[in-house]
């Protein structure tokens, strides 16, 4: 029919073909450059990857020394808590090198071992009184320079005596020195010395703040956007607070650190360099990304289905939260999540609220003092020391592990909600 | 049937009272016998604007218990406007302003103190697009009689839902995955489905919203003896697009054209002896 309007010679299918050419050049493109784009940040990605893993991984292995350990009750005195661990250790030293007798080789000799190995010696007493007075082979952590040296023995080398060298290898030969699973770093806190620092601490932190942020930003973020979506109507004061929002999702973090510091610790006195404190801190800054993606979320719900619930007498309430809850709420998780994954690697407001602080102890309740995984990494980044390089490396490992694991556990949950009908 | 009436159609008598177009400005009153002696639902001097966009002018009109009435006029003429008024679905949207009365056995629906979620029970509607919950066969058509405590035991529920989907005419379909979501039915199927979900609560009004549009002949018979039906007992107001339909379901018919109610009466009057020319121009297949 068509065809009776136009010249006989130039049939529709006939001009559609002349473009297809062009058209089908113009997705290639696209296609190419798509890939380009996705090969290009796999790359870098990988890149990063491979760095920190290939850093981080020496440090999940730590150099231990096997010792005969005489439990000398003398030593360990009545209260196993006060023992000479220490001189525990050096004795067991010199049982294995006899020969070494003046004052500088024994104290060239005695920094072979980590000072963690007396915390180590005293956490086998105490954690088995029935130790004292027997006699047995434990394996104790080296020092750092040691380890260095197991690593990376051409320039690990240079950091030893002779002497120290000669008895390393000494080990080596009876078998007593070895790379073995680092235990410490996975159930110490921080440490001055780099061969007992652990994560534990961190990420006890980290946890903990993350719970206090989860707690209060994610009902509160909920019920706000709710709130404002469902039942608040559109009004100039509605717009007043939809501004702010999205004011206070824009504000840098460090902000709501100096607020954190003004109200939570000089107006309420609560504790400084505590989870609690911190979470509260985070909240404040997660909250705003919640509200906004809950509200998204909720817009991408149907009208269709409000008025199918509405419509049959469902009440306000029930609409929602029988009918428009449900729907929304895998949208709601994944601004949620977002929010969460960027506070776990939130550090500028923490440092505002003291939790960079050197802590030893791993924290126990929300109100000890504390600190988390990225504040952790930048206080190892920022020491001298050379396995601190390692432990930095290892301690983002253990970040992003964090974060694939949570991130992994909100997968599940959106699609334990989201049901396709 | 239908084309009976158009060809038997007696022309000379409705020019004889048919108000000319252009002569009034202000649109002449509503042909026809828009008001009634007794009636259930009855609205007075109806504006609906969207925004400043005037929907509805002026509306007055009965609607009689025990009686189906057909809503028929072009796309756009505001006859689902019309429709959501009467159980004040309109409210939903933030833009739309509703002016007038519409009473409800003598009760003003639009007052504030009247509760709207009892209204909506007392009035139920069935929507233009099928929009069935994203909820299995069984909890779509359990829900309203459940969040109106209407049926509290398991097999009472389970009864409404079998007595409902009979009614549809969807029970022999989906007997066997009444589990199954209720949006995985087929376009035909959800309708009913929603027809299912209204008639469950029982409601004294039911408001259908061109329930048959996606409906294949068999199914539209079917909803169409429903409707029979359910006439004994409940007014029903229906919009239709099909004026085989409305002649065969309904006692009245209101032709609403451009936001005004054009004309109003038995449907066989309007069928055979249209007063206003728009009326005649449009069942005849003229515009529209
Ligand atoms: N939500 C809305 N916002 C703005 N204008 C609207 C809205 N809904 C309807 N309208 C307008 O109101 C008028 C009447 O619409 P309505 O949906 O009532 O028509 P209808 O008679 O049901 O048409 P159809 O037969 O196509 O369903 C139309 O001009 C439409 O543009
Ligand atoms: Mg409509």
């Amino acid at each position: 029919m068509n065809q009776n309007s136009r010249p006989q010679t130039v049939s529709t299918a006939a001009i559609v073909a002349a473009g297809l050419r062009k058209r089908y050049r113009a997705e290639k493109r696209f296609r190419r450059l798509g890939i380009g784009a996705v090969i290009l940040s796999l790359g870098f990605l990988l890149l990063l990857f491979g760095n920190i893993l290939s850093q981080g991984l020496p440090a999940f292995r730590q150099t231990e020394i096997a010792l005969e350990i005489e439990f000398t009750p003398r030593l360990i005195t009545a209260d196993p808590a006060r023992g000479n661990y220490r001189a525990l250790a050096r004795q067991a030293l010199q049982r294995a090198f006899p020969k070494v007798r003046k004052r500088r080789a024994k104290k060239e000799l005695y920094r072979l071992l980590s000072n963690g190995a007396a915390f180590e010696l005293r956490r086998m007493v105490l954690a088995d009184p029935a130790l004292v007075g027997t006699d047995r082979r434990c394996w104790l952590p080296a020092d750092d320079l040691v380890d260095n040296f197991l690593k990376n023995p051409e320039s690990g080398k240079k950091r030893l005596s002779p002497r120290q060298l000669a008895w390393l290898s000494q080990l080596h030969n009876q078998g007593r020195l070895a790379l073995r699973f680092n235990r410490f770093f996975f159930t110490r806190g921080d440490s001055r010395d780099p061969e007992m620092a652990g994560i534990l601490g961190a990420l006890c932190g980290s946890i903990f703040t993350l719970l206090v942020t989860l707690a209060l930003s994610f009902p509160l973020g909920i019920a706000s956007a709710l709130y404002l979506e469902e039942f608040a109507g559109r009004n100039a004061f509605a717009d007043f607070l939809e501004v702010n929002i999205n004011n206070l999702a824009a504000v840098p973090s460090i902000i709501f650190g100096l607020l954190g510091l003004a109200v939570f610790i000089n107006l309420f006195g609560l504790p400084r360099s505590a989870p609690l404190v911190g979470g509260l801190a985070l909240s404040l800054m997660t909250m705003p990304t919640i509200i906004i993606a809950g509200r998204a979320a909720l817009k991408a719900v149907p009208p269709s289905i409000r008025e199918a619930a509405l419509g049959i007498g469902a009440s306000k309430v029930q609409t929602v939260f029988h009918h428009v809850l449900p729907l929304a709420l895998p949208g709601m998780l994944t601004g949620t999540i977002i929010g969460m994954a960027r506070a776990l690697g939130e550090t500028a407001p923490l440092l505002m609220i003291g939790m960079v602080a050197f802590i030893v102890d791993i924290p126990r309740s929300l109100s000890a003092p504390a600190t988390v995984l990225p504040v952790q990494i930048y206080l190892w980044a920022d020491s001298p020391e050379r396995a601190f390089v390692a432990k930095t490396s290892a301690a983002i490992i253990v970040l992003l592990a964090f974060l694939i694991l949570m991130n992994a556990g909100a997968v599940v949950l959106r699609k334990k909600f989201e049901r396709k009908w | 049937m239908f084309l009976s009436f158009i060809s038997r159609q007696p022309v000379k008598n409705t020019t004889a009272k048919k108000p000319s177009p252009g002569t009034d400005p202000a649109r002449p009153a509503t042909a026809g016998e828009p008001l009634l002696e007794k009636s259930r639902l009855s609205c007075r001097h109806l504006d609906v604007f969207y925004g400043a966009k005037q929907a509805l002018h002026d509306i007055s009109i009965d609607f009689s218990g025990n009686q189906v009435t057909s809503l028929i006029g072009p796309s756009g003429c505001g006859k689902s406007t019309f429709l959501r008024c009467l159980n004040r679905m309109n409210e939903t949207i933030d833009i739309c302003r509703v002016s007038g009365e519409i009473k409800l056995d003598g009760e003003d629906i639009n007052r504030p103190e009247v509760d709207v979620v009892l209204l909506r029970a007392r009035v139920g509607m069935v929507f233009q697009k099928p929009n069935p919950f994203p909820k299995s066969i069984r909890e779509n058509v359990a829900y309203g009689p459940r969040i109106h405590g209407l049926a509290r035991h398991r097999d009472e529920i389970d009864m409404i839902v079998e007595t409902s989907l009979t009614r549809a005419g969807l029970w022999d379909e989906v007997k066997d995955r009444l589990d199954e979501p209720g949006t995985g039915l087929s376009g035909g199927q959800q309708q009913r489905l929603c027809i299912a979900r209204t008639i469950a609560v029982s409601p004294e009004v039911i408001l259908m919203d061109e329930p048959c549009s996606a409906l294949d002949p068999i199914a539209t018979a079917r909803i169409e003896d429903l409707i029979g039906e359910l006439k004994e007992n409940f007014t029903i107001i229906i919009v239709t697009h099909s004026m085989q339909q409305a002649s065969r379901v309904s006692q009245r018919t209101a032709f609403f054209h451009l936001g005004h109610l054009v004309e109003v009466g038995s449907t066989e009057a309007v069928f055979t002896t249209p007063r206003h020319h728009l009326t005649e121009e449009y069942i005849t297949g003229r515009f529209g």
